[in-house]
């Protein structure tokens, strides 16, 4: 069975800038990975070379289809889904609406009869699963501007679970929730990732990708720098260098002891 | 102690409906460097763009000198003295090294050599475009020119975004010894922890919009395990106990 | 004849420095304030009207040469200050696009009220420029046309020199580039915006009075002067003066090596004269060159934009509504005087045509300009399928449609490429070009005097305007005709207010917000782009059918630009993204049944309609974007202001880093699209 993502030296420019060098990560069928590296590491750069937006060298397989060459849409046609970091919900449609867009595409049968005979675009199965799993019942008339940051983000993440998708990213999706919010939707991502969607979740919130994730990228200076399990990332020394800095200062976490410290105090957050 | 430059007192602030954060309070002195720590999306730039005027807080006051600012524009608020470095440099990449020098507004004047005398890596660089600087010269000219303003209050954010630390350890220490000289407050926001600290009089660990950890940095520096403890505290995991 | 040709050249100057001023007056509008700026030709023309009034004595006081211009200035200077806190500063934080509209709005103000304070003849104009002649190569070339090119280039180096070297110049430059960052340094783009919008109207009064003085004022030769002009500053990318300029010379000079290559034998002839519209076809070809290869490095500006378009709401029950209101109407067509009748006809056929800028504009996003030229091609169409093959009803309507929304499609690639407000540009010179080359051309077109259109009939059973049934007041036109507009609206309004119920209008909506979003949705940006132009289209060529048969020929003049600019300002105060929106303004329309009974009643004449139209679009924009009919019957919602959206970090991660004003600080959605 091949791998849900397998992407393979993936190298993007911005004129002199190099944002990503040579970037290798799978995330194999039913698995929810992490993506995490300081601010400016290329994160993003990763998700938006993925799903086409920026020009990449480098190939990307989704469920083994070469899908390098394809445009924005077609990728997500064959299955690729994102969120966004800044949400980008369609702001002149209904929650519903958004979700509608991205369940399925109209016939051009479909299409003269809703527009000729005024017919009732027919719901989206998908759309209205998505809408129970994510208990977005009560705001599915609702538009996306009257909603709170946390609803918000559970839209975008429903968008992208309409169209159903075989392979889910996600971009951020904790930042700009309070904790309560933030821990209640590392829940549902794990249950997702539970029931067989693949999963690419990039975060700032380390609690949450060390807390959930099955397997950790860290990104730094469009390099990964360290990959493994959450215990093994938090563990490795680069990393916290990468996080808090390497710079000869007298807080180095060179100190033997320092990533025991990570490790014990993400231990910790799990009891608490 | 002397009365502080800035205060905020229980302010809250976000974009649309959402707060992205809650009851701040926080003061920064003349002379002192306050850091500003937390990860992404703790709302550490949010905080800065609510000083300098470009956020209105949904809730509480903002103090500069003892004196309410809301009903100041961030234009007249830059005028009084505040020096808003944003994430971005906050420079113009059309413009040359020696116009971001020449710009400024009405009765405004900078004295080149002033900016010179910071960093003298940008004489030689005076007739280029911002655009064409490399990311750290660009950085190094958006401090000089707004040391250059001689602020009251310098508001710095993410000087190390897409830099090698290496770049901004030089930056630190210059705006240190103007803060020192000029009994300047600075309140910075950086993600290299150890850069910060090294130079900050106090620090705020803000998470998910809240301030989680207040002390002074000398206290950081010696146990730097609060630091990661704050950092990581706020953490959810999927065994976390359901709350709701 | 190479050295004909090159005198002919210098005789362009002339007319190539107006357009250069006029170009200039675009690049001082956007890079002071980000406003694409369609009015500048008017206000040329305001300048010009002012110049001429003051030199002959027209208000009572004849003023010498020297104080007649120092006052136009000075008036120049009174309406650049009232553009500015009116039009600009209130819209500020309004989306490109918007701006663009309220500009349109003050074009048919300026151009309105000069009609009524001064009549639409052109006058006479007392020269300002030093009268005599030079002769090149056995051609007389007319000293002012020389000077004209000196002193629009004294002005453009002028101006050129206070952007580079003052302190209000780079101060100018770093406010567009970023305007937050610009205020952080204790800056006022407020005060750059003024200091530009002044200038631009200072340049233009010049403009107005050397055009005016070289021939005579007029109420839109001026006005529409800024098609070329905008051609100009397309090539300068709206923020180079040098190549401004030179671009706005050259197209004078290549239209005055034209006036002499359609002097040859060779030259295309059409009913005896040479061919009419060529230099406007030449214009539109320097603007699409210029969108394609120039326009994709304007400077985007960092401005801050807080509002989107306007909501396009869901309607709830269309056939419901059209239950109530088609009766109501359908008697009203009866029992009405024939005036009325007339009226309410005309407001139903435009009604039509503005269900055609709600699809492009309110669903897609998209201002097109083009519309009614492509409403002019169905009618066209229907009017030569007649005299040329005998083809009449219902195959001839048919084949116009069509046609209408194959050009359509055709008019929806360069909205792939560019972004809305530069599509504006590109379809008002197509608009004119489609006027002038094809509509006016007397072998293709009406020529002056209109091709005939023959009454719709099916079956033997003649439903024209003078049709057998007659109105309870007699007289033309028939109702049987006005039915037969009334339904075809109903059935327009009913298939735009279910395109925005099925999925495909929320695809459209989709695009609309966020281009990116929606293919990463699944949906094929450019196919949603291209069905929503050709379904637009073929809407405007139904409009365009309705109007060659009720007027039983068929004009340029029905299909102007002028008229076309109006349409947008009428629909965009009753509602550009809603089906209600689009009927109010068919009804409010000049030349509709509310502009009869203002006619009737009270002896307003259409252009008091379009005077306070153009100022209510300004208005509606700034305090009700969705338009006075959609607000009427969708009710306010909550929160019509959207939410700024957050930006977090990851800078080299942006959308497109390297692009100008879109690094870093992007609180309040710094303008990309619009």
């Amino acid at each position: 069975m091949s791998a849900a993502l397998r992407a393979s030296g993936i190298s993007v420019s911005f004129g002199a800038v190099r944002a990503l060098q040579g970037v290798d990560l799978e995330v194999g069928a039913g698995k929810l990975v992490g993506l995490i590296g300081p601010n400016g590491a290329g994160k993003t750069t990763f998700v938006d070379a993925i799903t086409g937006f920026v020009q990449a060298s480098g190939s990307v397989r989704l469920q083994g289809h070469d899908i390098s060459k394809l445009p924005p849409h077609r990728r997500a046609r064959l299955g690729l889904a994102r969120t966004w970091q800044t949400i980008e919900l369609f702001d002149d449609l209904s929650v519903q609406e958004n979700l509608a867009v991205a369940g399925g595409r109209p016939s051009l049968g479909s299409t003269l009869a809703e527009i000729v005979f005024g017919r009732e675009p027919r719901a989206e199965r998908m759309a209205e699963e998505v809408v129970g799993l994510l208990d977005l019942e009560d705001i599915a008339a609702e538009m996306p501007a009257n909603l709170s940051q946390g609803r918000r983000k559970l839209v975008g993440i429903a968008r992208a679970l309409a169209a159903r998708p075989s392979l889910l990213l996600l971009d951020e999706p904790a930042a700009g929730l309070d904790t309560h919010e933030s821990q209640d939707l590392g829940r549902r991502l794990r249950r997702l990732a539970d029931d067989g969607l693949p999963t690419l979740l990039i975060d700032h919130d380390m609690g949450l990708v060390l807390g959930i994730c099955d397997e950790i990228y860290v990104l730094d200076f469009g390099k990964v720098i360290a990959y493994g399990t959450p215990e093994e990332v938090r563990g490795n020394p680069d990393v916290l260098a990468a996080y808090l800095g390497k710079s000869g200062t007298d807080v180095q976490p060179a100190a033997p002891g320092t990533g025991s410290t990570w490790a014990a105090v993400a231990e910790g957050t799990g009891e608490r | 102690m002397s009365d502080p430059v800035l205060s905020l007192e229980k302010v809250s602030a976000g974009y649309g409906q959402a707060d992205v954060v809650r009851e701040i309070d926080l003061v920064v002195r003349p002379g002192e460097i306050v850091t500003l720590l937390g990860p992404n999306g703790a709302g550490k730039t949010t905080t800065l763009r609510v000083v300098s005027g470009l956020v209105r807080p949904s809730r509480g006051t903002v103090r500069y000198k003892g004196r309410d600012m809301s009903h100041l524009s961030p234009t007249q608020r830059a005028r009084a003295g505040i020096a808003h470095v944003p994430e971005g440099r906050g420079i113009f990449f059309g413009l040359t090294v020696a116009e971001h020098l020449r710009l400024g507004y009405r009765g405004e004047t900078i004295d080149p050599a002033a900016v010179y005398t910071y960093f003298p890596a940008l004489r030689q660089l005076r007739d280029r475009p911002a655009g064409l600087l490399s990311g750290g010269e660009q950085q190094m000219l958006a401090v000089a020119r707004n040391l250059a303003r001689r602020p009251a209050l310098l508001l710095l954010d993410e000087l190390s975004l897409g830099l090698a630390p290496l770049l901004v350890e030089g930056l630190l220490p210059v705006v240190r010894d103007y803060s020192r000289e000029r009994n300047c407050g600075v309140l910075l926001v950086e993600q290299h922890v150890p850069l910060a600290l090294d130079v900050a009089d106090h620090c705020y660990v803000l998470s998910h919009g809240d301030v989680v950890l207040h002390e002074p940095a000398a206290r950081l520096r010696e146990n730097p395990e609060l630091l990661v403890e704050s950092y990581l505290g706020q953490s959810s995991t999927s065994e976390a106990p359901a709350t709701s | 004849m190479a050295s004909q040709i090159f005198a002919y050249a210098i005789i362009g100057l002339g007319s190539g420095a107006l357009i250069a001023g006029v170009g200039l007056g675009v690049v001082l509008s956007y890079r002071g304030s980000g406003v694409i700026n369609l009015s500048t030709g008017a206000i040329a023309m305001l300048a010009g009207y002012c110049y001429w009034a003051l030199a002959t004595g027209e208000f009572g006081v004849t003023f010498p040469t020297g104080w007649a211009i120092t006052l136009t200035l000075l008036f120049s200077a009174v309406v650049g200050v009232g553009f500015e806190l009116g039009v600009v500063r209130p819209l500020r934080r309004q989306p490109a696009l918007a701006k663009l509209v309220a500009t349109l709005g003050i074009l048919l103000s300026a151009q309105a009220a000069v009609v009524l304070a001064f009549g639409d003849t052109a006058h006479p104009q007392p020269a300002i420029l030093p009268g005599g002649n030079v002769t090149l190569f056995t051609v007389t070339i007319p000293n002012y046309d020389i000077w004209m090119a000196a002193i629009v280039l004294g002005v453009g180096l002028l101006i050129a020199a206070t952007y580079r070297w003052t302190r209000f110049g780079i101060g100018t430059r770093a406010a567009a580039e970023n305007e937050a960052y610009a205020t952080l340094f204790g800056l006022s783009p407020n005060r750059y915006s003024m200091g530009n919008t002044v200038a631009m109207a200072l340049v233009m009064g010049l403009v107005g009075m050397l055009a005016a003085s070289i021939s005579e004022v007029d109420p839109t030769t001026l006005v529409l002067l800024i098609v070329p002009g905008l051609a100009a500053a397309m090539f300068g990318r709206l923020t180079g003066f040098t190549t401004t300029y030179v671009a706005g010379l050259v197209i004078g000079m290549a239209e005055g090596v034209l006036v002499y290559l359609s002097t040859q034998s060779w030259f295309p002839t059409s009913n005896g004269g040479p061919l009419p519209g060529v230099d406007n076809l030449l214009v539109l070809l320097v603007l699409v060159v210029a969108t394609f290869f120039r326009a994709g490095k304007i400077p985007s500006r960092g401005d801050i934009v807080e509002r989107r378009l306007p909501k396009a709401p869901r309607p709830v029950a269309p056939l419901r509504t059209a239950a109530v209101f088609v009766p109501i109407a359908a008697v009203a067509m009866w029992a009405l005087p024939f005036g009325f009748r007339e009226g309410l006809i005309t407001s139903c056929i435009f009604a039509v045509s503005l269900l055609s800028l709600v699809v492009v504009t309110g669903y897609l996003g998209q201002l097109s300009l083009v519309q009614l030229g492509l409403a002019g091609v169905a009618g066209f169409m229907v009017s030569h399928l007649f005299t040329n093959f005998g083809i009449g009803f219902p195959w001839a309507p048919i084949v116009g449609v069509l046609a209408a929304a194959a050009l359509g499609v055709g008019f929806g690639f360069p909205a792939l490429r560019v972004r809305g407000v530069q599509l504006a540009v590109v379809t008002l010179a197509a608009t004119v070009t489609l006027e002038t080359f094809w509509f006016s051309n007397g072998s293709w077109g009406a020529g002056v005097t209109g091709a005939q259109v023959p009454a719709p009939s099916l079956f033997g059973f003649d439903f024209g305007t003078n049709a057998s049934l007659h109105g309870l007041g007699g007289g033309e036109p028939s109702p049987l005709f006005g039915w037969f507009c009334l339904i075809v609206l109903a059935v327009m309004a009913l298939l735009v207010a279910n395109l925005r119920r099925s999925r495909l209008g929320q695809q459209m909506l989709a695009v609309r917000a966020n281009e990116r979003a929606a293919a990463a949705s699944g949906v094929n940006v450019r196919n949603v782009k291209l069905t929503g132009f050709g379904i637009a289209a073929g809407i405007a060529g139904v409009c365009g059918v309705l109007l060659s048969y009720s007027y039983g020929s068929i004009t340029a003049a029905s299909f102007s630009t002028l008229v076309a600019v109006a349409l947008v300002a009428f629909v965009y105060i009753t509602g550009i993204t809603s089906v209600p929106g689009g009927i109010f303004g068919g009804l409010i329309y000049t030349g509709g049944i509310f502009a009869y009974a203002l006619l009737d009643w009270f002896g307003l004449q259409g252009n008091w309609l379009n005077l306070i139209v153009g100022f209510l679009v300004v208005l509606s924009l700034i305090s009700r974007p969705e338009g006075g009919a959609t607000f009427l019957f969708y009710g306010k919602r909550p929160s019509l202001r959207p939410r700024a959206s957050m930006q977090h970090g990851e800078v080299a991660g942006g959308a497109e880093p390297g692009r100008h004003g879109d690094h870093g600080l992007a609180p309040l959605e710094i303008e990309v699209r619009s």
